[in-house]
């Protein structure tokens, strides 16, 4: 088991400016790095792999300083964006690669076996250009293993795959860290993955740390507009949209209770029956139905607001125009930082 | 519709040459002594300025394409000048350099490499006139290899000399030979410097046969002297050839015999 660190780890590239990053990773944990696009997210996985140098801070692998190792030293499993799968080399040649490099003999033997616990073994002869989205991320993943890396760095798996194809890999996923008991960092714009594969999230805003920590607390606790919407929150204002609002608003019960990056809370639920008890009333402008209840979106003043209608076929779902009540608890509000950081700065 | 006139464009004027020519006269062309060793002349100057392609314009092309440093468009504007100079300035300018009694004449004489009237002249001029497509394709084809590939096969524990020969070279590989296609078809087509340079070839180096000149040239010099029927079926064995060669090679790439054709998707 190796554990994994990153000591105030700081890097540059073009202008952008990473870190200090702190981090410890346990054998079996999941990171997921969260971020707006040009946060450094991928600036932090190509660091962390050598590709960029570090300026200031180390990366220690059981204690053992690896910053300064070329990235064929660190023992790394690297899949990029892009997946970085060989054009010109067959999957198992692929899955090969790592080990022949090494000069092990018997690198297409081992390659087969991998492809057959992927599931992959039909494939073995295709080119990646002839396989499919999902296939392709498989085979990267089979191809990271089989250098038999002692921590995986994964940026953005699964962009634009289908449903089922999500499910095969995050089984492959759950395995590299259930049974391997491999680290994963993983860098992602995927709610459901990142909520149900990551026992960590690290947010990145502007280069530095903006949030570490188990993802039920950003649930808890979103720290700004971007991590609030990460986190399913669907009613997001910023202070802008809460000002000027009627004395008897919603906006301006809102204004108050919000942090200096605005509030945001989830979708309150519609009191049952048109008309019903509830201290806030919209007019319903967008309906459609969803697992957990017909979806609604109304106009109260200024505000647009996500409410949480009856599930599908339970009643009537409300009619556009229809005018409905809704209650907004005290505690489902989640005050919000700025995302430039600020607030967080002075909470500590 | 527009690219089957440009099709007609490239094969009307094949048609007319080959309707011009009889398929015995064709025949007769193939198996005439001076015919072959034009031919035998041409193919082994082009092939051994495709050689100095390999060997000097693939490195130019990755020194372009992979480094930066000063005076970088400098160099690619000197690579991307013998591609619009006319040749015949080319020859001139060639001619001025190695001309009997200059320092380079003297020199290249000296070392064993005469280039006035030999095979070496004739290999000067393709090379000049033809390595800047393989500098160029290289530069290109190096540049579009993705760097997450590259970085993928680095942290599976290719160091740099491995990665550039098992992903840099495999992958711009395709791109490479198509620059090499390019310039060994430049090399062949080539007129303009040699008429000034080799006209005539004498037994030099590696060409040991008799005194004659490259397909190009005796094909000139059968026009000029108003021989149309053979200069016809002179060319025409030389197009049989060449289409069969760029034949061979397309089939060999879509088939996977050639290495570079391998993992490209075919619709």
């Amino acid at each position: 088991m190796t554990a994994w660190s990153l000591e105030g780890l700081a890097s540059r590239l073009d202008g952008f400016r990473l870190g200090p990053v702190d981090l410890r990773l346990r054998p079996g944990e999941v990171v997921a790095v969260l971020g707006r696009s040009g946060a450094g997210k991928t600036t932090l996985l190509r660091s962390i792999a050598g590709f960029l140098p570090v300026h200031a801070g180390r990366l220690l692998r059981d204690g053992v300083d690896l910053t300064d190792r070329p990235p064929e030293h660190r023992g790394l499993g690297y899949v990029p964006q892009g997946l970085g799968l060989l054009p010109h080399r067959t999957v198992e040649r692929n899955v090969s690669y790592p080990l022949e490099v090494r000069g092990r003999l018997d690198a297409l033997r081992a390659a087969r076996e991998l492809l057959e616990r992927f599931g992959l073994a039909p494939l073995a002869r295709r080119y990646p250009a002839q396989l499919s989205g999902g296939e392709r991320e498989r085979v990267a993943l089979a191809r990271a293993l089989a250098a038999e890396p002692e921590l995986v760095l994964w940026d953005e798996p699964w962009q634009a795959l289908d449903v089922d194809a999500r499910h095969a890999l995050s089984g492959v996923l759950e395995e590299m860290t259930r049974r391997e008991r491999l680290p994963v960092v993983v860098v992602t714009h995927d709610p459901p993955l990142a909520f149900a594969a990551a026992d960590t999230f690290l947010v990145l805003r502007n280069g530095t740390t903006a949030f570490l920590g188990e993802p039920g607390r950003l649930l808890e606790r979103p720290i700004d507009a971007f991590t609030a919407r990460f986190a399913g929150f669907e009613n997001v204002y910023d202070p802008g949209a809460l000002v000027g609002g009627a004395p008897a608003s919603l906006a301006a019960w809102l204004a108050p209770r919000a942090g200096p990056g605005g509030i945001a809370f989830a979708r309150p639920a519609l009191a049952s029956g048109a008309g019903g008890p509830g201290t806030w009333t919209g007019l319903v402008r967008r309906s459609r139905p969803t697992p957990e209840g017909v979806a609604v979106h109304a106009s109260v003043g200024e505000l647009t607001v996500a409410l949480r209608g009856p599930p599908p076929g339970a009643a009537a779902p409300p009619a556009l125009g229809e005018t409905v009540r809704f209650d907004v608890e005290e505690k489902s509000l989640r005050p919000l930082g700025r995302a430039d950081g600020v607030a967080e700065e002075a909470e500590r | 519709m527009l690219a089957g006139s440009l099709l007609a464009l490239f094969l009307l004027p094949l048609y007319a040459l080959f309707t011009y020519a009889t398929p015995e006269a064709i025949w007769t062309a193939a198996h005439q002594p001076a015919v072959r060793a034009a031919l035998w002349l041409t193919f082994l100057a082009s092939g051994i300025s495709v050689l100095a392609a390999v060997v000097f314009a693939i490195p130019l092309g990755y020194l372009l394409a992979r480094r930066r440093f000063p005076g970088r468009s400098v160099v690619e504007s000197v690579v991307a000048l013998p591609v619009v100079v006319p040749h015949l300035m080319v020859g001139l300018g060639l001619f001025f350099l190695v001309i009997p009694g200059s320092p380079l004449y003297r020199f290249t004489t000296a070392i064993g490499f005469p280039v006035y009237y030999t095979v070496w002249g004739v290999v000067l001029v393709m090379v000049f006139v033809s390595a800047p497509y393989t500098v160029l394709a290289s530069e290109l084809s190096f540049r579009a290899v993705d760097a997450g590939t590259l970085e993928a096969a680095r942290s599976l524990g290719a160091g740099p000399a491995t990665a550039f020969l098992t992903v840099t070279f495999p992958i711009a590989l395709r791109g490479i030979v198509a620059g090499l296609l390019l310039t060994w078809a430049r090399s062949v087509s080539e007129i303009g410097g040699i008429l000034i340079l080799a006209y005539y070839v004498y037994p030099a180096g590696p060409y040991t046969g008799p005194v004659t000149s490259t397909i190009s040239v005796l094909v000139y010099d059968l026009f000029q002297n108003g021989d149309l029927p053979e200069a016809a079926a002179v060319s025409s064995v030389f197009l049989l050839i060449a289409f069969a060669l760029f034949l061979l090679v397309r089939i060999g790439e879509r088939s996977g015999w050639l290495p570079w054709g391998r993992g490209e998707l075919v619709p």
